[in-house]
């Protein structure tokens, strides 16, 4: 527990309160489709009713690749790129690195979207930033994904938004710490009978402190993942490389090597493939080729942490031999402790380093996160009941954002499901999302907050219940099918739509039994 | 800092604290590649700045809040931003002199 002096601490708590008041909302959206995102993987496998077992990694790739390498132009032989895209099928980038006009590092090349017996699908030339862009079948992930990291703005503004929530996120976290006066007892207070504005500032600071850690974490993550590329990496080259962002690249990313540009074909990449699963026991998230068709090819294959342990794996392979080279870190050529750090960065982030465990607990935190936003902002506004008539537009705008950006979401998920076999999902699921906020916003106009709050609530509740009867009418696969298929998961969302659902429905009866209380609450200054 | 008045004090704690923590976080980053060793790798001068640059900024802001002792919060700010500031001039002056004497 810290003890601050009565003045620090009232300036804590003012900070904490203002922290959460002009950048609150925004956060919360962030937190939210974070939150969300952590099962963009799972989301995306069940809203398109992906049914296939195998990886693209596991079944023969090399044919493909090296046709492939024959049609493309040789500039563009720099690097190859291959991962997995929609249902288990490959996506290749053929490209060459460039600087922008703006001193901007980026690819330029031709991504080919093969299907699961390796032929084109989809061909694009362009920048990385212009032809990874959302597909027919992944336009709902994407859409959760790029809500959360850059709300939809264009970068780098976009980035450099979410890095300052990130901020503020940290600033919200910290103070919050300073100003418990009584830590531990919070941790375990919740007067269940207590007035409902007490019972709602319990709940507020149990959430909060128990997810106080995770709050700081992704804050802290999240602010450098945004900041990476916007301010730190031409920052940091402009003072070590004058200037030259490539130079800081190939010196934290590169495989220095004696270059050899004679012709050679490159290996096999089955079999280097089937090597770094031997090796790992997981398979390649992403495999990156340099100087195809070049003697000093060299082949990296990406993996996720082996069990125990939260640093991805990598392995080197000569390209032109197909020969495992050695183990390597994500960053650098030699294990480091900057290395280490920034290769843990992500799977921190991400909840990803422990499969669905690690993700339904960085869930579970991320929805306390979002309670504890909420919350918050309503306790922030009734400290001021004197003042709520002035500041009655900022308790619509809290329900109109809290409870109807939820809705919003189911209503683009329903919107995906519909068009995605219509092949229209890249426009319907953003059109979906917008066409809903515009509605609440309406209906936010019209009603007064509470009679909103029970009607989003109501709504979000229904809509829950028919995300996996929209997904079934609409095409996709059923349970018997999910089975067979071996993908639990779609079996495992439309459960957890349905209870999510369930419980929303009881909670709002609970509620409506239980009138609101409107007795002025004297709360205390950690609040 | 005595000779200040309680609300010129006030804003210059607000001017450390906001706009003042950003840019010595910025300048601090910069900097830092150039001082950090770099380690087993070479790469820890250049991610460490990067990694951290969330944290220095929190550092520098929760300071400018906390310290009742406003000069010694300039102190420290202005002290990062000179030191900093100081290296990363010095290491455009030794480019510059490098490119001239190869042209």
């Amino acid at each position: 527990m810290i003890h601050l002096p009565k003045d620090e601490t009232k300036l804590m708590v003012a900070v904490h309160g203002w922290s959460g008041i002009v950048l609150g909302l925004l956060l919360y959206a962030v937190v939210f489709t974070g939150m969300a995102a952590v099962f963009a993987e799972e989301i995306g496998a069940w809203s398109a009713g992906h049914v296939e077992r195998q990886s693209a990694f596991e079944r023969p790739l090399d044919g493909a690749i090296q046709a492939l390498g024959a049609r493309t132009p040789e500039k563009y032989h720099e690097g190859v790129d291959l991962f997995e895209i929609g249902d288990h099928n490959l996506g290749v980038f053929f490209h060459h690195h460039e600087v922008k006009p703006n001193g901007q590092l980026s690819s330029r090349g031709i991504y080919y979207q093969l299907d699961r017996d390796g032929k084109i699908v989809g061909e694009q030339t362009g920048n990385a930033e212009d032809v990874f862009g959302p597909r027919n079948d992944d336009a709902l992930s994407s859409f959760l994904v790029d809500t959360h990291v850059r709300l939809h703005v264009p970068d780098p503004w976009g980035l450099l938004l979410t890095g300052i929530l990130g901020l503020a996120m940290l600033v919200a976290a910290i103070s919050g710490l300073l100003i418990h006066r009584h830590l531990l007892k919070d941790i375990f207070t919740l007067r269940r009978k207590a007035s409902p504005v007490l019972a709602e500032r319990d709940r507020h600071s149990v959430a909060g402190t128990w997810s106080l850690p995770f709050a700081f974490l992704l804050a802290f993550t999240g602010s450098f993942f945004s900041f990476y590329g916007t301010v730190g990496v031409p920052i940091v080259a402009m003072a070590a490389f004058g200037g030259d962002q490539e130079a800081l690249s190939e010196a934290v990313f590169g495989n220095p090597a004696k270059p050899d540009p004679r012709p050679h074909a490159i290996g096999s990449l089955d079999r280097i493939s089937a090597d770094a699963i031997r090796r790992t026991g997981e398979i390649p998230t992403f495999m990156a080729i340099e100087n195809f068709g070049r003697t000093d090819a060299l082949v990296t294959t990406y993996h996720q942490p082996g069990p125990g342990d939260i640093e991805p794996v990598t392995l080197l392979y000569n390209g032109a031999t197909a020969m495992f080279e050695h183990e390597k870190p994500s960053i650098g050529q030699r294990p480091s402790a900057g290395g280490s750090l920034v290769a843990i960065m992500g799977p921190l982030h991400f909840g990803n380093f422990a499969g669905l465990f690690s993700k339904a607990i960085w869930f579970g935190l991320g929805f306390a996160t979002c309670y504890v936003t909420l919350t918050g902002l309503r306790l922030w506004l009734t400290r001021r009941q004197d003042d709520l008539r002035s500041l009655a537009w900022l308790d619509r705008t809290v329900v109109v954002v809290g409870f109807g950006l939820p809705l919003a979401l189911l209503a683009s998920a329903a919107a995906f499901l519909v068009a995605m076999p219509l092949g229209s999902a890249v426009y319907w699921t953003p059109a979906g999302f917008l066409l809903a906020s515009a509605a609440i916003i309406a209906a936010g106009i019209a009603l007064p907050a509470r009679r909103l709050e029970r009607l989003l609530q109501i709504a979000i509740s229904l809509l829950l219940i028919a995300l996996p009867l929209i997904r079934l009418m609409t095409g996709g696969p059923g349970w018997p099918r999910a089975i067979e298929a071996g993908q639990p998961i779609i079996i495992a969302v439309d459960i957890a739509l349905l209870v999510a659902g369930g419980w929303m429905l009881w909670l709002g009866k609970t509620r409506t039994a239980r009138p609101r209380q409107t007795r002025k609450i004297s709360l205390q200054p950690a609040e | 800092m005595a000779l200040l008045s309680q609300k010129a004090r006030k804003w210059l704690r607000i001017g450390l604290a906001g706009p003042g923590a950003v840019i010595v976080a910025v300048v601090t980053m910069a900097g830092m590649a150039l001082w950090l060793p770099a380690g087993a790798a070479n790469i820890d001068n250049i991610v460490l700045p990067l990694v951290l640059f969330p944290l220095i900024w929190a550092a520098l802001f929760f300071h400018a809040c906390l310290d009742r002792r406003l000069g010694r919060v300039a102190l420290v700010a202005i002290g990062l931003f000179a030191l900093h500031a100081g290296l990363v001039t010095q290491k455009f002056i030794a480019q510059s002199a490098a490119k001239e004497s190869r042209g």
